[in-house]
């Protein structure tokens, strides 16, 4: 369903990513991880044009787009493809949760106002925000935000929702509530790349889980290979450092 | 003759005359500020953006502008405008009797010039608070950059350039007082003017005063208003 081909992005002389592939089927849910700096972010932000790659190519089924060459109106159109989970919410601060939910469906994607709000009331309501349609973001919590985010993404009914370490940025106390609605969407068949640091979603949730590091896919397999048999010594000198505990027990 | 030290009854009356002044400084506002407001902004925008030559030549129109006295520049552009205007039509055989002008349109420009430097560095500092962010989640929901401007980066940035925008407003206002070193015919000129025959100039003065103090906490004012509405999205703290 979609298929990214060979992706480069440098910034300066920096080598960030150095052509990455990577295969995502309908349904799945691919949770990418890496040690920081190793190009997992770039490749999300690539994936929807927030930053332009040097090379490579993004196939969504019957569309091929050219990540660094993309015209305005590709750009826009693999943009309604794909939607995406900032770390930091990025909910738009001037709008209420629902308005945040309702704009790109009414400015990006032309749905009339009364139908547009329809989604995005049961957008918020699947993520257990049907009390805060007017709150603005200042009045939410970070949690709260994060979960509004998340309804701005379903509602657009992407292809794919891109998640860039949606949890990062939240309190530890926040992190569960996120987690347990992105659990919710998966089970529902959304297909979901996520960036993430919480390896216990990656083991629960992933269809499959990929490992990065210094702007290559080191190893690609089930929860179970990266996990319980990982390859790469650079996989498991990396799960060694995140999970200590477990990784001496699986042993 | 009146003995006392000010004269009320010509206090009184060149008050008025003063505030008869009042239209032609709120239209040189006004204008000024429509002219200056789209061009301030824009120009801010390819400062951010860094676009070439226009970035630079913005650096160096701020430099100028900031740099320079006022009188100066209405000065020059008042020796200036004309004979560049006079030689092109000379070349053109346009018949206009460039040299008598109503001094309001080489005030318009003037003011246009000088305020849309200032604004440049207004709404550059206003566009800089504007999270990065913002613009990136407007584009992941498929809004073009047009767009997004439009609807999240303006409405979020117009709050925090409200203070200064007031500010450069009632700077304006103010400044529209040197006009009366082009015959223009506002509340400085007048009031100077009435003085002139007795040569009741502190009471002209202190009329000057008391109408620029008027206009000027008058929007002040307004333009609290109008930040408390834009901002309320702000307003209310964290639950």
């Amino acid at each position: 369903m979609l298929e990214i081909r060979n992706v480069h992005k440098s910034f300066g002389n920096n080598e960030i990513l150095k052509g990455v592939n990577l295969t995502v089927d309908k349904g799945d849910v691919v949770v990418i991880l890496g040690p920081s700096g190793s190009g997992k972010t770039t490749l999300l932000r690539c994936i929807n044009f927030l930053e332009r790659a040097d090379q490579g190519t993004a196939t969504f089924d019957d569309m091929t787009v050219d990540l660094h060459k993309a015209n305005k109106k590709e750009v826009l159109a693999v943009r309604k493809k794909s939607a995406f989970v900032f770390q930091n919410y990025n909910l738009f601060n001037n709008k209420t949760a629902l308005e945040n939910v309702a704009e790109g469906l009414i400015i990006g994607r032309k749905i009339p106002k009364e139908e547009a709000y329809k989604i995005s009331r049961e957008a918020l309501d699947k993520v257990g925000l049907s009390n805060k349609y007017d709150s603005y973001p200042s009045q939410l919590s970070g949690g709260q935000q994060q979960r509004v985010g998340i309804a701005r993404a379903v509602a657009l009914n992407p292809d794919v929702i891109l998640f860039d370490e949606p949890t990062s940025a939240l309190d530890p106390e926040l992190v569960g509530e996120v987690l347990e609605v992105m659990k919710e969407i998966a089970r529902e068949g959304t297909t979901m790349i996520v960036v993430t640091h919480e390896m216990g979603f990656a083991k629960d949730v992933a269809k499959k889980v990929i490992f990065m590091d210094g702007g290559n896919i080191v190893e690609e397999g089930t929860p179970h290979d990266i996990f319980v048999t990982p390859k790469e010594e650079r996989t498991r000198k990396f799960l060694r450092r995140v999970l200590p505990g477990e990784y001496d027990y699986e042993i | 003759m009146n003995s006392s030290f000010i004269n009320t009854e010509f206090l009184i009356d060149t008050f008025f005359v003063a505030l008869s002044g009042v239209p032609i400084a709120l239209l040189v506002t006004a204008v000024a500020l429509a002219i200056a407001l789209p061009i301030g902004f824009f120009l801010a925008l390819s400062r951010i953006n860094e676009i070439p030559v226009l970035n630079g030549f913005t650096k160096v129109y701020v430099s100028f502008v900031r740099g320079t006295p006022l009188i100066i520049q209405i000065f020059v552009l008042y020796s200036i405008l004309p004979l560049i205007l006079a030689g092109i039509f000379e070349r053109y055989e346009i018949d206009f009797p460039i040299y008598e002008v109503n001094p309001l349109w080489y005030a318009f420009v003037i003011f246009s010039f000088n305020t849309a430097a200032i604004l440049v560095e207004v709404f550059r500092s206003a566009l800089k608070t504007v999270n990065a962010g913002q613009l990136e989640a407007a584009y992941s929901v498929g809004l073009t950059t047009s767009q997004a401007y439009r609807r999240i980066i303006i409405p979020q940035m117009l709050v925090s350039t409200m203070p200064n925008l007031c500010t450069a407003t009632i700077n304006l206002i103010k400044a529209t007082s040197l006009g009366y070193a082009i015959s223009l015919q506002e509340i400085t000129l007048k009031a100077k003017v009435a003085a002139n025959v007795g040569y009741n100039y502190l009471e002209a003065y202190i009329d000057i005063f008391i109408v620029y103090l008027i206009l000027c906490i008058t929007v002040e004012y307004l333009f609290k208003v109008f930040e408390k509405r834009l901002s309320r999205y702000k307003a209310v703290a964290t639950a």
